[in-house]
């Protein structure tokens, strides 16, 4: 099994110095649009990063000057962007999401597109995200599947929940399904069955009774669920205490 | 300030040589924001200023990460062409022109270095590290703004310096950095990070 816990900010150094390789820099990219403090920090050190070329100035040839003015005379320049802000997942709702959140809120944000049936139980589910997303101590971590895909777990201690998320992980035959489980010392308490995915990604589950040394588990088991984990985990990651 | 030489405008670039190595501008010019949105109306004079005002460092750091001067200038040219076409895309609430341009550069030299890097000049480069600081180190020396830098650079730790030059002015990925300075990449990333804090409050950056 391979579990990968990341806190995508210890990556801003690295990002400001294009030190991460083109998938890091696509994913922490994603990220930097949903984290506002991120961005403005990586502005910081962007501009640290600039003046360091200051320490490389040569003379370049004289004729690339011609040959980009040259150039440029005759290439065509992009118009003035349509600006993406007001399209960040979080600023529909309204809230403050918190920095890391990305996964969390696009699926989040599938709840708005559910049927009006269900609106005043969902509602209640969103707040209940939404409490621990804004929880000061709210900490994201992002685990990846033994067999694939990755899930997304947002914790507050201070909540004592957590909510969760996936991505991609196999499909499963009907007669199975994901099941969530906490591990503590006592053993695994069933935290509930994972919802049918929706383009590859789950709609964020809440997951409350969380005790300080719980792990989080993700086993596969019947479709109607089982009270005690049948098979190994395909996923389990240690909750920060 | 008073002092700094200016590069030469396209009228008396004949006449006139261009300045010596050591006389170019030291910082980029302070107002090359207002410079990038005249450029992205389409004004070639403002781009001619923009060229003349960082066309040093877009070369020097391409230099620097690619070794290579041939290499170097067609990313310089690269970089000018995408400054010129996607002026429009700067946006002054988001940093500084002098940081927008110079990570088009950077990325530009990195994106080259690291797509048609063979696998035997990647060892080659790991087995000297020490070659890009000392590049740097030697040129650093010339300027008063790259004097300030290195003074900067000299306040940090060790790993948090190299961690810095190494994936700056080498190129390196932070895993590729962690290997070759044999500490874990996790420490990387975190020198990394908490370096250019400390260089960035060191060089006044205001943001």
């Amino acid at each position: 099994m391979k579990i990968r816990r990341a806190d995508p900010h210890t990556l801003l150094g690295a990002y400001a110095l294009d030190a991460l390789t083109e998938a890091d820099r696509a994913r922490f990219g994603r990220h930097l649009r949903v984290c506002e403090s991120c961005r403005r920090e990586a502005q910081g050190l962007r501009e640290a990063t600039a003046k360091l070329a200051a320490g490389t100035v040569t003379r370049p040839p004289d004729r690339l000057r011609e040959q980009v003015l040259a150039t440029a005379a005759r290439t065509r320049q992009l118009p003035p962007p349509i600006r993406e802000t007001s399209a960040w997942p979080g600023r529909r709702w309204g809230m403050a999401v918190a920095c890391g959140l990305l996964a969390v809120a696009l699926a989040v944000g599938g709840i708005a597109i559910n049927t009006q049936r269900q609106l005043s139980q969902e509602q209640a589910h969103s707040r209940a995200i939404a409490a621990v997303l804004n929880a000061p101590d709210a900490t994201m971590m992002t685990a990846q599947a033994a067999d694939g895909g990755t899930a997304t777990i947002v914790m507050s201690h201070l909540d004592g929940a957590l909510v969760f998320t996936t991505a991609r992980l196999p499909i499963l035959p009907s007669s199975r399904r994901y099941e969530v489980w906490l591990m503590g010392s006592g053993g695994a308490r069933p935290a509930g069955m994972l919802p049918a995915p929706h383009q590859g990604m789950t709609a964020p589950m809440v997951v409350n009774g969380l005790a300080a040394g719980d792990k989080v588990g993700l086993t596969v088991e019947p479709a109607g669920g089982a009270s005690h984990p049948a098979s190994r985990p395909i996923l389990l990651l240690s909750l920060p205490v | 300030m008073s002092e700094r030489q200016s590069w030469p405008s396209p009228g008396d670039r004949e006449a006139s040589p261009p300045p010596a190595h050591d006389q170019l501008p030291p910082e980029l010019p302070g107002d090359l924001g207002g410079l990038l949105a005249r450029v992205a109306r389409g004004d070639q004079s403002a781009f001619e200023a923009v060229y003349d005002g960082v066309a040093g460092q877009v070369f020097g750091l391409a230099r620097s990460v690619l070794r290579d001067p041939a290499q170097a200038e067609e990313v310089a040219q690269e970089v000018f062409l995408e400054v010129w076409r996607t002026a429009s895309r700067f946006d002054a609430a988001r940093g500084s022109g002098a940081a927008w341009v110079m990570t088009l550069a950077h990325r530009r030299a990195v994106d080259r270095v690291r797509s048609q890097q063979a696998s035997a000049q990647r060892e080659f480069r790991a087995s000297s590290p020490e070659i890009d600081y000392d590049v740097v180190a030697e040129t650093v020396e010339a300027r008063l703004d790259a004097e300030r830098v290195r003074k900067c650079l000299g306040a940090l730790t060790e790993v948090q310096r190299e961690s810095i030059t190494l994936a700056y002015y080498g190129g390196n990925t932070y895993r590729e950095v962690a290997g070759l300075l044999g500490v874990a990449v996790g420490t990387v990333k975190t020198r990394m990070r908490d370096g250019l804090i400390r260089l960035r409050d060191c060089l006044g950056v205001d943001w």
